[in-house]
């Protein structure tokens, strides 16, 4: 289900709902006929990855690797996945291991809706179970070595189909509007006049309130935040974003955000970010990418290269 | 959060002075105005004071959403319950609660957002009144409170009613204390307060059988914080006196089933807003279980003095062109004219149950003011409210 506006500018945005958030996705400088008919495109293609790396479907490709666990059994794997493996693994070896695909499994000990921290011993069964490093794995084939451990692709499924989407509105037609697929996003091209839209980033520590502004005319922009699904216990913040080797999650900041050509590598870069905490400055600096990061104390600094 | 504003003040001036108006409040205060959801019941009849002698049960589901291009979508969903409880012979007992869960917003300026930005905000209020009736008059005490996570309110009213010997004639009056207290999420201020004193002076006079003539005079004295903390470059005036007279006329047809409700009301405050709003409503019954009420309602105001439009010269967007010590762009300061139409269904299912299903569309518009021009650069503004209720005599 998705309702659709045709706004005072011209432009037509078709809000959706899709990949447990909101999404949106607007198109300037094309009749709302065609707009929504290219729309109604790049939807399928976000659902098509969404059916198709959801954990909470049995017949998934990922739900089968996973369910073929420590069996010794190889999963084959069609091409589009192997590529998605391959952008894991590299993420993986940029970040000193950071970024970690079979890290998902310290859900199982952290419900951010229960208000209850896991105990170390909960923490200490799961950790074992992580380690791509050790996952048998190559472009047609995958096994997981020890039953248990599973596979993820949470960390980068909203982006990747951001781009999808993307690339696909632009293969029709499209040059200008924005992706938004909870609040990752990809601008398709500047808007008609040729100017940047304008991109406000959210506060992390007032719902629904801005901190900042960034100009884009091309694309993506990822923010990844402690906010978006945390807990607060004892008066201490705890996020999702969990390290993979402590199990526990990171603190040192309350959000960073990214700008990258696609919105796969702006929503890796920031999540590696967060995990490497106080090295986060100098890895987006080696990146080469434009940032903008809250600190814990809520002091932004901005980094654009360019300038 | 709480940066939602509906556009224009609804017309309460026909409850008693217990007003609960919000920053957040907005929607607040649209759902409090809705007839029954939380009702302080003042009968629009010129008749004796009676105590009930059956008490009501009501429960009520509202559905709110607007819509304005680019800026922003609010959704409103308000479940609320009604009792009303006769005691004794000469005392009634009312009570009401209501519960809103606000969700979705864009922010203005921005095409859009990075990083999760869910808004979601939850309010509850509740009101209670004892009245005590005598032969020709009744007298009515009120509490309110209405709690959000960034702003509270807690209002007292007592009110009066006396009714002539022939009961053709009766005269009402209020007086309401409203304190405010807001506390925003952004820190903009914090701890502020806001304190608004009404009264209500009000004629009913029944003209002849069919004729019944009501003129309400209500008068509001506010101090304190006004703005809207979560708008950029909003700074109102520290004080807000508001005056308003409304008048109505019902008439019951002679010769035919049905009444025409009309009404016209004028509204001026110190912001410098002066507004004219008219309505009329057709009560017809549909057999003898069914009455349907189709409604039309005019508004057109001109602007607040320190309203400003929003500049498009890039440079100071989107702030302001001259930097003024008081100054806001909130579109219901803004000079424009606005349209409301619906309808309202009632059943009566058997002598204890009925229900009742409202609808009614709000359309604003710059050009739609009369009498001079509306504030430039304001995309039209539309809202939806969907009501579905249920109630039950003992």
């Amino acid at each position: 289900m998705h309702c659709e506006q045709v706004e005072s500018d011209g432009d037509t945005v078709i809000e959706f709902s899709a990949m447990a958030s909101v999404c949106k996705i607007r198109l300037a400088g094309v009749d709302a006929a065609t707009a929504r008919a290219w729309a109604e495109q790049a939807i399928a293609e976000v659902r098509r990855i969404e059916i198709t790396y959801s954990r909470y479907r049995g017949d998934s490709i990922v739900s089968r690797i996973n369910a073929a666990a420590g069996s010794g059994k190889a999963v084959a794997l069609d091409a589009e996945t192997a590529d998605l493996l391959g952008f894991a693994d590299q993420l993986w070896r940029a970040s000193d291991g950071l970024f970690d695909i079979t890290s998902g499994v310290l859900r199982r000990a952290w419900d951010f809706r229960s208000q209850r921290l896991p105990s170390q011993a909960e923490l200490d069964v799961l950790l074992p179970l992580i380690g791509w490093g050790e996952v048998a794995w190559s472009r047609e084939a995958i096994a997981l070595p020890r039953p248990g451990m599973q596979l993820d692709f949470g960390g980068f499924g909203k982006e990747y189909a951001a781009d999808r989407a993307a690339g696909l509105l632009q293969a029709l037609g499209a040059r200008s509007g924005i992706v938004n697929l909870g609040g990752d996003l990809r601008v398709l091209g500047p808007q008609p006049d040729g100017s940047p839209w304008r991109i406000a980033i959210a506060h992390p520590r007032e719902p629904g309130g801005l901190i900042a502004s960034l100009p884009v005319s091309q694309g993506a922009l990822a923010t990844s935040g402690d906010y978006e699904r945390s807990m607060v216990v004892d008066g201490r913040r705890y996020c999702h974003l969990l390290h993979p080797r402590r199990g526990w999650p990171v603190s040192h900041w309350q959000a960073i955000s990214v700008l990258a050509p696609a919105c796969l590598a702006a929503g890796a870069l920031t999540t590696i970010a967060m995990l490497k905490e106080g090295g986060a400055e100098a890895f987006l600096r080696e990146q080469g990418v434009s940032w903008l990061a809250v600190d814990a104390q809520g002091r932004v600094s901005r980094v654009d290269p360019s300038q | 959060m709480a940066a939602t504003e509906l556009p224009v003040e609804f017309d309460r001036s026909d409850a008693t002075p217990r007003a609960v108006r919000g920053l957040a409040g907005s929607i607040v205060a649209a759902a409090l105005a809705l007839p029954g959801v939380i009702a302080t019941v003042v009968p629009a009849t010129a008749m004796a004071e009676q105590a009930p002698e059956q008490g009501v049960v009501a429960l009520k589901y509202l559905n709110y959403r607007e819509s304005q291009p680019g800026l922003k979508r609010i959704a409103v969903d308000a479940p609320s319950l009604y009792l009303l409880a006769p005691i004794g012979a000469h005392w009634s007992l009312e009570g009401s609660a209501v519960h809103d869960d606000v969700s979705g917003a864009s922010p203005r300026y921005y095409s859009d957002v990075s990083g999760a930005s869910v808004m979601h905000d939850q309010r509850n209020a509740g009101d209670l009144k004892v009245t005590r009736y005598f032969e020709r008059s009744a007298i009515g005490l009120a509490a309110s409170v209405s709690n959000e996570h960034d702003y509270r309110s807690r209002a007292l009213s007592l009110d009066a009613r006396f009714s002539s010997a022939d009961n053709n004639t009766s005269w009402n009056t209020g007086l309401g204390v409203t304190n405010d207290r807001i506390d925003p999420v952004n820190r903009k201020v914090v701890n502020e307060k806001r304190r608004t004193t009404d009264l209500l002076l009000g004629l009913t006079q029944a003209w002849s059988a069919q004729d019944l003539v009501q003129a309400n005079l209500t008068l509001g004295f506010g101090r304190g914080y006004f703005s809207d903390p979560y708008k950029m470059y909003d700074e109102r005036p520290r004080k807000r006196n508001t005056g308003a007279l409304l008048l109505r006329w019902n008439h019951r047809g002679e010769n035919w089933p049905g009444t025409l409700r009309s009404s016209y009301r004028l509204y001026q405050d110190s912001f410098g807003v002066r507004a004219h709003t008219t309505e009329a409503a057709w009560v017809q019954p549909l057999g003898s279980a069914f009455t349907l009420m189709p409604l039309l309602r005019y508004h057109t105001q001109r602007a607040a003095d320190f309203y400003y439009d929003p500049s498009t010269t890039a440079g100071t967007y989107p702030g302001p062109d001259v930097w003024t010590s008081t100054m806001s762009t909130d579109q219901r300061l803004s000079a424009f004219g606005a349209l409301t139409w619906g309808a309202r269904l009632d059943w009566k299912i058997s002598p204890r149950w009925s229900a009742d299903l409202k609808f009614e569309r709000y359309e604003q518009r710059s050009g739609w003011r009369l009498g001079g021009n509306g504030s430039p650069g304001i995309a039209p503004f539309t809202a939806n409210w969907l009501q579905v209720g249920l109630s039950s005599t003992f």
